[in-house]
């Protein structure tokens, strides 16, 4: 399973956070990759509505995710702004958001060296 | 229904059962209390006369304990008139809102976000080291940081007058969320942030920082602030966070899908025009340049969709309304905008 992962919005724009952190299920480890489609599964990714919903009229700084899937000849992307209350999805975003933090730091900054906007 | 007072005792030495109980029943009863405090007598009209009947004001916050979910609004920590919780985030939320609140009512006469009185709610420990704070449409959201990259979102007194700011901007103009206008919107929160902020400290122009969100950064982060109003773009320069992309000139306008269309980053440029009026009028910003800037927030035909051009174009005219065009503040407020690359005439 490969998934993408980006966060965008916020109080501020960070160019070293924007590049999309991607993740191939195969290069995790076993425990990290089982918790990565437990959350997909759980989620109903697949079934999901592909959003994102209109935030609130009148809100600011807020955050807005965007997660893709490919498994398969599936592919699906889901995009959500928070706060997001569905338990399943947040732990999907959560346990992405773990993941990018700890893989993306090093691949994050490169891009943003070279890339900004 | 107990009197508030009495809530208030209950709040400070219950049980926590009744503790909880009792900030309930404060929270929810202030809006009917208010309400019967400021009806006007017959025949006064409503608006215009708030201050004489309403000396004290009608500050009605309530700090809500989000108790590290998402799920909104939590359990009430602090309601008006409570005392200190020890909790810093409730605590710093709970003073920095009344701050906020004190600066609109003493520096531009107006009462809340709406200018009615509303109750400021805010709610704090919001999601798991989470890294941001919002508005979202009816009430202000804080995280407690990752603690590795982020303090907690209460820490600055700018940030929260910036978020509640965009509140004010929902009840004004109603400046969408999107390219020019919603960068114009992020420039009025920056601007109304940092006055409550110089307001609170009673720094000159000349004495202030001029950032927002100073003391957001751990000390692992290469950096002072989130944005600098004086110099857009030098705010931080970090390998993982990256460059502030910040413009200071039209000349480096950025053209983004991102960011809503750039509203973080193009807010550098009026930002920049604010901060060269206030400098070049000397003084307290607030008296003055925020004195124009508040008028044209306010003024009804700042409509949604106003790009930059226009906005310039109606703090000149509130120059013109308030000062008169012959002197001083017209000549800064030009030069101010022509310095960032924008005709205000």
């Amino acid at each position: 399973m490969r998934l993408k992962f980006r966060t965008e919005g916020g109080l501020a724009f960070f160019p070293g956070l924007r590049a999309p952190i991607e993740i191939d299920t195969s290069e995790l480890r076993e425990e990290e990759a089982a918790e990565l489609v437990r959350c997909v599964e759980e989620a109903r990714f697949f079934e999901r509505p592909e959003g994102p919903e209109e935030p609130p009229h009148g809100a600011a700084d807020l955050r807005l995710h965007t997660v893709t899937v490919e498994e398969g000849a599936h592919s699906r992307t889901v995009r959500a702004y928070e706060p997001i209350e569905d338990p399943a999805l947040r732990a999907l975003i959560d346990a992405l958001g773990a993941l990018a933090k700890k893989l993306g730091r090093t691949r994050r900054t490169h891009d943003a060296e070279e890339d900004r906007p | 229904m107990l009197p508030p007072y009495v809530l208030r005792e209950i709040a400070r030495n219950g049980s926590p059962a009744q503790r909880d109980a009792a900030m309930h029943a404060l929270a929810s009863d202030g809006t009917f209390r208010s309400l019967r405090q400021v009806t006007p007598p017959s025949g006064a009209p409503g608006m215009g006369i708030r201050g004489a009947l309403d000396p004290e004001g009608r500050k009605r916050r309530t700090i809500y304990d989000v108790g590290n979910t998402q799920n909104l609004p939590g359990r009430v920590a602090r309601a008006e008139g409570g005392g200190p919780t020890g909790d810093a985030a409730v605590d710093e939320a709970y003073d920095d809102l009344g701050a906020t609140y004190d600066f609109f009512r003493e520096a531009y006469d107006r009462d809340s976000i709406d200018d009615a009185g509303m109750p400021l709610d805010g709610h704090v420990h919001f999601g798991v080291n989470y890294t941001n704070a919002f508005w979202d449409g009816q009430r202000m959201v804080f995280g407690d940081g990752d603690g590795e990259l982020f303090n907690r979102f209460t820490i600055s007194l700018d940030v929260i007058g910036h978020e509640l700011a965009h509140g004010v901007t929902q009840y004004e103009s109603g400046l969408d969320y999107m390219g020019q206008p919603g960068a114009l919107n992020e420039h009025l929160s920056d601007v109304y942030g940092s006055l409550v902020k110089q307001y609170r400290l009673g720094q000159t122009a000349e004495e202030a920082d001029w950032t927002v969100g100073a003391g957001l950064f751990t000390e692992k982060v290469n950096g002072v602030a989130l944005r600098s109003l004086s110099r857009p773009g030098t705010a931080f320069d970090d390998p993982i966070l990256g460059k502030d992309p910040q413009p200071a000139h039209m000349d480096d306008f950025v053209s983004t899908f991102e960011d809503n269309g750039g509203v973080h980053i193009n807010s550098g440029i009026p930002n920049r025009a604010f901060y060269l009026a206030a400098t070049a009028l000397g003084g307290n910003a607030w008296e003055v340049a925020g004195r124009i800037w508040n008028a044209t927030a306010i003024d009804p035909t700042l409509k949604p969709d106003t790009g930059f051009r226009r906005f310039a174009r109606l703090t000149a005219r509130a120059v013109a309304s308030l000062y008169g065009s012959g002197g001083p503040e017209l000549r800064a407020v030009r030069e101010a905008w022509g310095g960032v690359g924008i005709d205000p005439t």
